[in-house]
């Protein structure tokens, strides 16, 4: 039974769709070279090519804002990519043979790993390899692995349950089998979800990691960056904090709506289950 | 003592309970029998004032002088636990899990203005009396150490503590083991002062009350002493219910009731039981109104 | 309740010796020796050895580790290599100004989530309701640092009501430590306030569906009633699992916030250690933190015991 498209949902998609547009757009064209420093535009006000205007370097906040939302996207990608590869399987042996040493072992692992929050890892990563976009996707993408472990298990744990996964079972299926045929397309829609909630996260995340230093290096433009560059001018120029701001505020909140939108869309049922934050 | 005219349930347009009226008499054990679907939850969750949101009860219903029906929130709780009492179906879920059985008892009470002390002490004399082992010990447990049958009886008890006048009862014993049923049909059939009991099991009916009401359609059918509507149903719907109860000898096939329960608003005009009627004419068009002293039916084509 | 309490009890202790194992075995894995480093490239081999003997990095890594992990347990965190000051009294000083920082942001969380959240629940028919769920929609995609930055703009940059950041201890100037810490505050409290606001208004909505709040009514109770008496501790249990994981990532907030603010807390201590390339003072202030976040879990699990007697 699927749900009904819902508000959310619609508002969701629009949102990312636009950054996954300005990301794309901006391979091919962006208004000017975002790293193009140039001191006639210096803090140039919005106008004249210059839509939103110019930072203390001169350069356009507009085209940084399009190759930001790349930045923002390549991490998260990257990060929901390692811990979506990591920590379904890890999940659904969890979820398979819930009593077994196994699962008590990678449960506890998770929990652990859970203590090592994406900012911690990121900076011990950072003061051990040097800090950089890699560093920050593969902090927040570990520390994302317990999430994702957990809601596997949670919706490995509901499907073994069901009648067609006992028939499968009763007819000597494999169990590797019974994993990738019968348990990985059930828990599907639930890991879609999961995906879309920690791609918020990681975006938050991957902000926060630029806006200390600790994520994507200059000059390669992320909103993180942009944000903590307009703090010292917060006074003369709030709008250097604004954009940046409301692009990750906006990107965060499309991410939340898509997730919770495809909740309720994809599988009514599986409303029991919560997505990880 | 209970005295129902005229109730009827509607959630926004569509009518769930239609036109229910009945009466019972202090000390009156009756049943209201139907399948789910037929309204006869939403009769008592009404009489309660419990209705779900966005559902409303229109009519009357008068509780020894008291107006149950459109009355404000703030007054129909005063009697609720007091002057009538419910049970519900499921024992599991109903009581709160984070509270001691013996408190949740002596709740009932305190909040109809028994002292703190005394409820306690009368909370243990309850749970003896619906039969529950070392009831001062059982008392102390939280609800998750009770069995099904066991957290069913402290709703009793719950239900007993403040002496109401009625007792409502909703399918009490369906999530019960069938060893226990009985046991606490017995119960129940002993220390309830007026009762109504629902159910769609007939042979609890039986067992349990003296007169029958049987709902359809958010409608009552039939209604009428039990070894009447038992043995001479009236009702041609009541006479299929019956006829698909009974046991059959060996071979012979089950006589069931064509068709299905239409869902709520789908029933049709004029006689609610006419698109599934063997004996249904162009009569039935037009509603039937319930007829008969004693035992009445709502038929255009009864059986004898 | 006892077994359940000792099981947790050894879940923290092991947690904790892994994660020291690993926060070690990683700090490790760091290229160049911490001798060579202090002495610069001039430095004769004799002294580099003494150095090394000196720091005690020429034995090997787990004699190096015991040395370590046996001096955290009575707070003893090492002698910085760079500055040759304990680290010990610097994380205690610091530790200080960060729990302040996230006990005060809790609260604010707790002040907004609970009541906001109870009557989006309530009324979660109403435009009231459902425009509380949206504000918290958007509440949550703001990072706290964006928060701080927003307020210091209105607060401190308009209306020049409060300071836009630095810290005065509170033995110095009570009122001047209070003000400076609001902002602070607000960012942390907020932006978690929104987040909790929304799992209190699931935990309370799937309450208000449970067939006990029926029999609390059926007693007698009104609609309110019966979620007050019966509803809140019941719901308070998933909530209190959320509120642990929000406290940790409190923490980690609080890491950002003080740079936004300038607060000289465990954050900014382990951000200037990895900038002046401090190791052992970077492992001790992941060791603090990681350690916190397995105490938060910790009083979770117990908190649980103590709400719920199917645990105990």
């Amino acid at each position: 039974m699927r749900g009904r498209v819902n508000a959310g949902l619609i508002a969701g998609a629009v949102l990312v769709g636009i950054v996954v547009l300005a990301a794309l757009v901006s391979f091919v064209w962006t208004p000017h070279d975002p790293t193009l420093v140039d001191a006639a535009n210096k803090l140039r006000e919005p106008g004249g090519g210059y839509l939103l205007g110019a930072d203390k370097f001169g350069r356009d906040t507009f085209s940084q804002l399009m190759v930001g939302a790349r930045t923002t996207l390549y991490v998260g990608i990257v990060a929901v990519g390692i811990a979506a590869l990591i920590g379904t399987p890890l999940g659904m042996i969890a979820g398979m043979t819930p009593r077994g040493w196994l699962s008590e072992l990678i449960m506890r692992v998770n929990d652990l790993v859970f203590a090592f929050p994406a900012l911690l890892l990121a900076v011990m990563l950072g003061a051990v390899y040097g800090a950089g976009t890699l560093t920050a996707m593969i902090a927040i993408g570990v520390a994302t692995v317990p999430a994702f472990a957990r809601v596997a298990r949670a919706a490995t744990m509901q499907v073994m349950v069901t009648d067609y996964i006992l028939a499968a079972r009763a007819a000597g299926r494999r169990r590797a089998a019974i994993a990738v045929r019968h348990v990985l397309p059930n828990i599907g829609s639930m890991l879609i979800v999961q995906a879309s909630v920690s791609f918020a996260i990681a975006i938050l995340a991957e902000a926060a990691l630029s806006f200390l230093g600790f994520g994507t290096r200059p000059p390669i433009p992320s909103w993180g960056r942009m944000l903590q560059e307009s703090q010292e001018l917060l006074f003369s120029t709030p709008r250097l904090a604004l954009w940046p701001g409301l692009a990750i505020a906006l990107a965060v909140l499309g991410f939340n709506l898509l997730g919770d939108g495809l909740r309720d869309y994809l599988d009514p049922k599986l409303r029991r289950i919560r997505a990880e934050r | 003592m209970l005295s129902v005219d005229g109730l009827t349930v509607r959630a926004d347009a569509v009518e769930l309970v239609r036109e229910v009226s009945f009466d019972i008499a202090p000390g009156e054990r009756v049943g209201l029998i139907g399948e789910s679907g037929s309204g006869k939850s939403l009769t008592a969750l009404s009489l309660m004032g419990l209705l779900p949101e966005g559902v409303r009860a229109s009519g009357t219903a008068r509780l020894g002088g008291r107006d149950l029906v459109g009355v404000p929130e703030g007054r129909i709780k005063d009697l609720r636990g007091r002057e009538v009492s419910m049970v519900f179906q499921e024992p599991m879920t109903a009581l709160n899990p984070l509270m001691r059985v013996g408190a949740q008892v002596a709740e009932v009470m305190t909040l109809h203005g028994r002292p703190r002390a005394e409820a306690r002490t009368r909370a243990v004399e309850l749970l003896d009396r619906v039969r529950l082992p070392r009831p001062a010990q059982l008392a102390r447990s939280y609800p998750h150490q009770l069995s099904g049958g066991q957290r069913q009886r402290v709703m009793l008890a719950i239900a007993l503590a403040n002496e109401p006048g009625l007792l409502i009862c909703d399918e009490p014993t369906t999530a019960l083991d069938v060893t226990v049923q009985k046991q606490m049909l017995e119960l129940i059939a002993e220390v309830a002062p007026a009762l109504l009991f629902i159910t769609h099991d007939l042979a609890v009916v039986a067992s349990v009350c003296e007169r029958v009401l049987v709902m359809y359609g958010g409608r009552v059918v039939e209604s009428g002493p039990i070894r009447e509507v038992f043995t001479r149903p009236r009702h041609r719907y009541t006479e299929g219910l019956l006829a698909a109860s009974k046991l059959t000898p060996r071979g012979t096939r089950l006589p069931t009731i064509k068709g299905s329960v239409p869902a709520a608003g789908r029933f049709p005009e004029g006689c609610v039981f006419s698109n599934r009627c063997p004996h249904a004419t162009q009569r039935c068009e037009t509603e039937p109104e319930l007829t008969g002293e004693g035992h009445a039916h709502a038929c255009w084509h009864p059986a004898d | 309740m006892i077994l359940y309490l000792l099981k947790r009890l050894a879940v923290l202790l092991a947690s904790t010796a892994v994660a020291g194992v690993a926060v070690f075995a990683f700090m490790a894995l760091l290229p160049g020796d911490p001798a060579e480093i202090a002495l610069g490239v001039n430095a004769t081999p004799d002294a580099v050895a003494a150095l090394r003997e000196r720091f005690g990095t020429d034995r090997p890594p787990p004699a190096q580790f015991a040395d370590w992990f046996g001096g955290l347990l009575h707070g003893d965190f090492g002698t910085s290599y760079v500055t040759s000051s304990p680290i010990g009294p610097q994380i205690g000083d610091r530790l200080g100004v960060t729990a302040v920082l996230v006990l005060g942001g809790m609260v604010i969380a707790l002040l907004i989530a609970v009541p906001a959240g109870t009557f989006a629940a309530v009324h979660h028919r109403n435009p009231l309701g459902v425009a509380i769920s949206a504000a918290s929609q958007v509440g949550i995609a703001i990072p706290a640092f964006l928060a701080g930055i927003l307020l210091v703009f209105v607060f401190a940059v308009k209306a020049q009501a409060l300071p836009s950041g630095g810290y005065v201890p509170i033995a110095e100037d009570p009122q001047a430590w209070l003000l400076g810490l609001l902002l602070p505050w607000l960012s942390l409290g907020l932006v978690q306030g929104a987040v909790l606001t929304r799992y209190v208004r699931s935990a309370v909505l799937d309450v208000m569906r449970e067939d006990y709040l029926r029999t609390a009514r059926a007693k007698g109770r009104g609609r309110m009633g019966a979620l007050w008496r019966h509803g809140l501790r019941n719901a308070s249990i998933p909530v209190v699992t959320v509120l642990g994981l929000q406290l940790a990532t409190l923490l980690i907030g609080a890491v950002v916030v003080e740079r936004v603010f300038v607060i000289p807390g465990l954050g900014d201590l382990l951000l200037n250690g990895v900038a002046g390339r401090d190791l052992l003072l970077v492992q001790g202030v992941v060791m603090v933190l990681v350690v916190a976040v397995l105490l938060i879990n910790f009083v979770v699990d117990v908190t649980y015991a103590v709400l719920d007697p199917r645990l105990r």
